[in-house]
């Protein structure tokens, strides 16, 4: 459906080929579907009849509220088939272990205990296929004192430790709270680290045929993601302060973050970060060519200690020049003259971006039911011997119950009626 | 008995620096494939030259950095100069007996020496390659280099992070590094499935840029589906679903709702917050009976979302009176206790002396360091129930295993080690060796 990337082609299947997986996950795992559907795996995603709590998320097509319009669930739910099974009731459990024995992957977020209780477990359903990888991923996990606590997107980035680094310096926003980056960043963190279990199992069991349990933390995998304020801590024992725009650190570190003529913002590194004089040079020919250079091509910047003597002057004339240019042209200024400058850019301009376009990274999704098209995001990774697609829009709800239930089960439609009418899918 | 791990087997061949990419290695390694990391003194890794994350007492060095040596457990490492013909050979070698390549540099530099993908498939035709540049190898902006936090902001992820009508607060570390260190290990073990499917290997062509903006999804169907202008007012919504006095549209981390906020804890420190979120009327009420019911939270006004998002700075007001009466983790134990969602923010040192969980859970393990002594090492998220991933190996003093990775894997004799040595192959002249490195020269 969508376009096939640069140096590949289009009739070569994903990386993932052949795997098929059953989606037991809401939206602290539904991503880790996405990630394995998108790369070739046959990833059917089981919801309760009726469809998923996702459905209900916001933003909705067109802003009409409907199970069918949540652009949530249509990004997240990408590449999947799509079945409606009753795992509450005896019919619906029976349904879903029917399933396990082509199933190399079980991925399930429902709390601890829950599908051990309903006889789901990962003990009953291998003992249906030994070769099952069944991965359970979970706020906290399935043991400790937090494993029962209730959670959100919020809590996670509180617990793990990502709010604790991210906020303003006081001249910013005085007496500010730690802020938790928005985007649902919590499940992505969770939903990478299971891939790569699961992914590391699948690699076993091609080597032995042995499928194995997982049991991933979203705590932990957040915990991880804080670059150096985990170390900073453990080998100094000092705590680490947020700064706007920049990393938190034991010291006050200069801005990075410079207002644009435009009133957008433009993040560089810090000030003195590799400044070799050659490497000034350069920077001080760009900002002439803008005759913003101040004195900076003087002589006397060709030696390193004036350049570090002087950051805050420097600091100075960069501020002075970003204020003069727009976003767009200053941070590609610096591009062009081997600076890793970025604009702080939102989607209004990212949508524009020729790179992305040279990487056919706008991927094009057919929704044949509305007769619309819509633009994705694409793959973040180029697999040029087995690539990365779209294969189909996010299922409707039960889209795929005939196809399976009756295709691969061989279930007759006299008895899906039946199924159906008895809330059992 | 030890169980197995995973990637046994699977040999890395590591030429990447910084974070994203030796991040990546890392977890490699935890799976049990060997990592061989090359080094080149002269253009030292910036994480060996950091000088904040050092204990107090050691002297800065490449081999002090506790962030380094935390990021690159699991190696071995050796010290090679690929820009003589002579390095470039032996690195050539390492590459034709490995599975997979991992590096990070800027697009064209492998290619530069020698050392693409096309040069290394035709040592060894199925080689796993993975790249992770900031703007790919492929696209026109291919040449541009990307920082973590330029990164960041490239791909909209800085500009999700903050209070309406303020400068962006971003991301207070390298969050595409960690990351972009998790597509580079998700690519390498996808292709590893491919191979093990096929007999193929492939290059995989990382961009840590364009990673940024998938993980924007909603919001991006939201401009591009229904033209909705990320740039608006009461945008980004902070720590809240929405803003009060705008209206309330797509917050893209999940249903809009009130309370959603975070509040100040008794104590009043730097890191003396909670984080509370009612997902329904129903667990609103549990919070009002654990605030025991006080007059405000009874308005009727309150009653309702709607109401609740109308009059939210009047909600949150009321909140943080409440919670500032109690210590963060006592007040996370009642709301729990109660149905509500709460949790304390936890600062690094919370995380390491007072999280319960991950003290249960076993999360910080000790490794001893051949300079620094013992010190926790950030663990593992993920048990595996036969092939647990594990931490094993300090990180490698620089150079510390080129004698003994060139002999064990090319057969390099003690003369040809010492030749290597001599001629500014395996160290640079204008560099002393260290007294570790001698030793394997005798």
């Amino acid at each position: 459906m969508s376009a096939p990337q640069p140096g590949t082609s289009p009739a070569l299947p994903g990386p993932l080929h052949g795997l098929r997986v059953l989606e037991l996950a809401d939206e602290k795992g539904q991503f880790c579907g996405k990630l394995m559907a998108d790369l070739g795996a046959d990833v059917i995603k089981i919801e309760p009849p009726g469809g998923q709590h996702t459905r209900l998320v916001g933003p909705f097509l067109d802003d009409i509220p409907h199970r069918e319009r949540s652009l949530s669930f249509w990004h997240y739910n990408t590449s999947k088939r799509g079945i409606t099974l009753n795992l509450e009731h005896p019919d619906g459990q029976s349904l879903l272990r029917r399933l396990v024995p082509t199933t190399d992957i079980l991925l399930e977020t429902y709390p601890p205990g829950y599908l051990p209780a309903l006889g789901l477990g990962y003990d009953a359903l291998s003992s249906l296929n030994p070769r099952l990888i069944m991965c359970s991923l979970t706020p906290f996990g399935q043991t400790g004192p937090w494993r029962d606590f209730l959670s959100a997107d919020l809590l996670q980035l509180a617990a793990g430790g990502q709010m604790s680094c991210c906020g303003y310096d006081p001249q910013d926003v005085p007496d500010a709270p730690p802020i938790a980056p928005g985007g649902g960043n919590a499940w992505h963190i969770g939903s990478h680290f299971a891939y790569m279990a699961i992914l590391a199992a699948v690699y076993y069991r091609d080597m032995t045929g042995e499928g194995q349990y997982i049991d991933a933390s979203i705590h932990e995998a957040c915990a991880l993601t804080t670059e150096a304020a985990g170390t900073t801590y453990i080998y100094t024992g000092k705590v680490v302060q947020r700064h706007t725009g920049r990393a938190a650190s034991l010291d006050q570190s200069e801005p990075t973050q410079f207002q644009t003529q435009d009133g957008l913002w433009v993040n560089t590194t810090r000030t003195g970060f590799n400044l070799t004089p050659a490497r000034l040079q350069r920077l001080a020919t760009m900002l002439d060519q803008y005759g913003l250079a101040q004195d900076l091509l003087d002589e006397k910047y060709q030696n390193p200690a004036t350049i570090q003597a002087n950051l805050q002057h420097i600091g100075e004339v960069l501020e002075h020049f970003f204020a003069h240019v727009p976003q767009e042209d200053a941070w590609r200024a610096g591009q062009e003259n081997g600076l890793p400058w970025g604009g702080v850019r939102s989607l209004d301009e990212i949508i524009h971006d020729e790179h992305l376009r040279d990487r056919d990274f706008f991927t094009e999704v057919e929704h044949p039911e509305l007769g619309r098209r819509f633009i994705y995001p694409g793959g973040a990774t180029i697999y040029n011997g087995s690539p990365w697609r779209i294969s189909r829009r996010a299922p409707l709800i039960g889209e795929h119950n005939e196809e399976i239930f009756c295709g691969e089960l061989g279930i007759q439609k006299a008895e899906l009626i039946l199924l159906a009418e008895s809330g059992m899918i | 008995m030890t169980l197995p791990r995973p990637l046994t087997g699977v040999r890395v061949l590591d030429f990447t620096w910084v974070r994203a990419g030796p991040w990546a290695t890392r977890w490699l390694g935890a799976f049990g494939a060997e990592i061989i990391k090359i080094e080149w003194p002269e253009n030292l890794d910036i994480l060996r030259s950091n000088r904040m994350v050092i204990p107090p007492g050691v002297e800065p060095g490449p081999n002090a950095p506790g962030q380094f040596a935390d990021t690159n457990v699991n190696k071995r490492g050796i010290t090679l100069n690929v820009r003589t013909p002579k390095g470039l050979e032996i690195a050539r070698r390492l590459a034709a007996i490995s599975d997979i390549v991992m590096e990070n540099f800027s697009s064209r530099v492998m290619q530069k020496w020698g050392l693409g993908y096309e040069d290394l498939q035709k040592l060894r035709p199925d080689i796993i390659y993975v790249s992770m540049a900031g703007f790919g190898h492929t696209g026109r902006n291919h040449h541009y280099t990307t920082m973590g936090p330029s990164a960041q902001a490239l791909s909209g992820q800085t500009f999700l992070s903050g209070l309406p009508g303020k400068p962006p607060a971003g991301w207070g570390w390298s969050y595409l590094d960690d990351t972009g260190g998790m597509y580079g290990v998700m690519g390498a073990l996808t292709a590893l499935r491919h191979r093990n499917a096929t007999g193929q290997g492939q290059h995989v062509d990382l961009s840590q840029m364009t990673m940024g903006i998938t993980l924007t999804g909603a919001a991006f169907l939201d401009r591009t589906a229904n033209g909705r202008r990320a740039r608006r007012e009461g945008y980004p919504p902070g720590n809240r679903t929405a803003w009060p006095g705008t209206p309330p549209v797509n917050n893209y981390r999940g249903p809009t709702v009130a309370p959603h906020n975070a509040y100040r804890t008794q104590g009043g420190g730097y890191n003396d917050w909670c984080v509370i979120a009612c997902f329904s009327d129903q667990e609103w009420q549990n919070l009002v009976g654990v605030m025991g019911s006080p007059a405000w939270a009874t308005d009727a006004r309150f009653h309702t979302l709607q109401g609740r998002i109308q009059h939210q700075e009047a909600l949150d007001e009321g909140i943080e009176q409440w919670t500032q009466t109690l210590a963060k983790y006592a007040l996370v134990e009642k709301c729990q206790a109660a149905g509500v969602r709460a949790m304390a923010v936890q600062s690094p040192e919370d995380r390491v002396e007072h999280d319960p969980q991950l003290r249960a859970r076993g999360f910080y393990t000790e490794l001893e360091h051949p300079l620094l002594g013992w010190y926790k090492i950030q663990g593992i998220p993920f048990k595996l129930s036969k092939t647990p991933a594990e931490i094993s190996r300090p990180a490698p003093l620089i150079g510390q295993h080129t004698r003994e990775v060139l002999t064990e894997l090319l057969g390099l004799g003690l003369q040809d080690i010492r030749d290597g040595y001599a001629d500014g192959t395996f160290w640079p002249a204008r560099l002393p060796l260290y007294p570790y490195i001698e030793e394997t020269l005798v």
